[in-house]
């Protein structure tokens, strides 16, 4: 847990959901980060959290073939050091009791991202998507 | 991302550059997995590469496995710190 105050911010962004999308989105977090004070270290586990949960999206909601126009976000805000990462996207429905990262002894490529995600944040949550979106996933991180 | 290609005594050196994710591991794959397929021991200089996500790692741990198969040689070499990270958190399954 930091011992700096971060202030308290919210910010929100919509990006394209495809692969070349996936950057904006680190730059995007880079940006909030920055402003938050979020110190190095944390600031790049965080970013991997956040685009690898962005690249989910692309890649198993909405399997590599969303519309070029639809659209996912990102919201990131911090309330009494307690930072909340919300995506929302328009994708298949998400089950939540199938996302889980492979066993540990199942070496073979693919499915690490979800390892990363909850080695790096406290809480991953998801939750019922609100029109216009069908899933709302949350992370969560005390800093 | 870019890349080059070095040959230096009978070992294939990748080196890549920038930042590896979902959108340029295909590029990584289809530039290491070839030089493994055709038997060449290869190394991958990971000095320049500032970002990579679980695809990247994906393919080095196909290279891996694909070396193993081919019984020749494959090492990360100068892997800079941000990589060392992804890499430790990964190395659970390597």
């Amino acid at each position: 847990m930091s011992e700096i105050a971060h202030q308290d911010h919210i910010e929100k962004k919509a990006f394209l959901v495809n692969s070349s999308s996936l950057k904006d989105v680190r730059v995007f977090c880079r940006e909030v980060f920055e402003k938050l004070h979020i110190q190095e270290d944390l600031k790049e586990e965080l970013v991997l959290a956040i685009a690898e949960a962005a690249q989910n999206i692309v890649k198993h909601a909405f399997k590599n073939s969303a519309s070029p126009t639809e659209l996912m976000v990102v919201q990131i805000s911090c309330e009494n050091n307690k930072l909340q990462i919300a995506f929302y996207d328009r994708g298949t429905p998400v089950d939540p009791k199938k996302v889980k990262h492979r066993e540990i002894d199942n070496v073979k490529p693919g499915g690490l991202g979800t390892f990363f995600i909850q080695e790096i944040m406290d809480a991953v949550e998801f939750k019922d998507g609100k029109k216009p979106w069908i899933n709302h996933l949350v992370l969560t991180k005390q800093l | 991302m870019t890349y080059k290609v070095e040959e230096l005594n009978n070992i294939s050196i990748v080196h890549l550059n920038g930042e590896i994710d979902m959108d340029v591991a295909d590029k990584a794959r289809q530039t290491i997995l070839p030089l493994i397929e055709s038997g060449k021991s290869v190394q991958v200089n990971l000095s320049k590469v500032d970002y990579m996500d679980s695809s990247g790692i994906s393919v080095l741990i196909e290279g891996k496995q694909l070396a193993e198969k081919k019984s020749t040689k494959f090492e990360l070499i100068e892997v800079s710190k941000p990589v060392e990270k992804v890499l430790s958190m990964a190395r659970k399954f390597l």
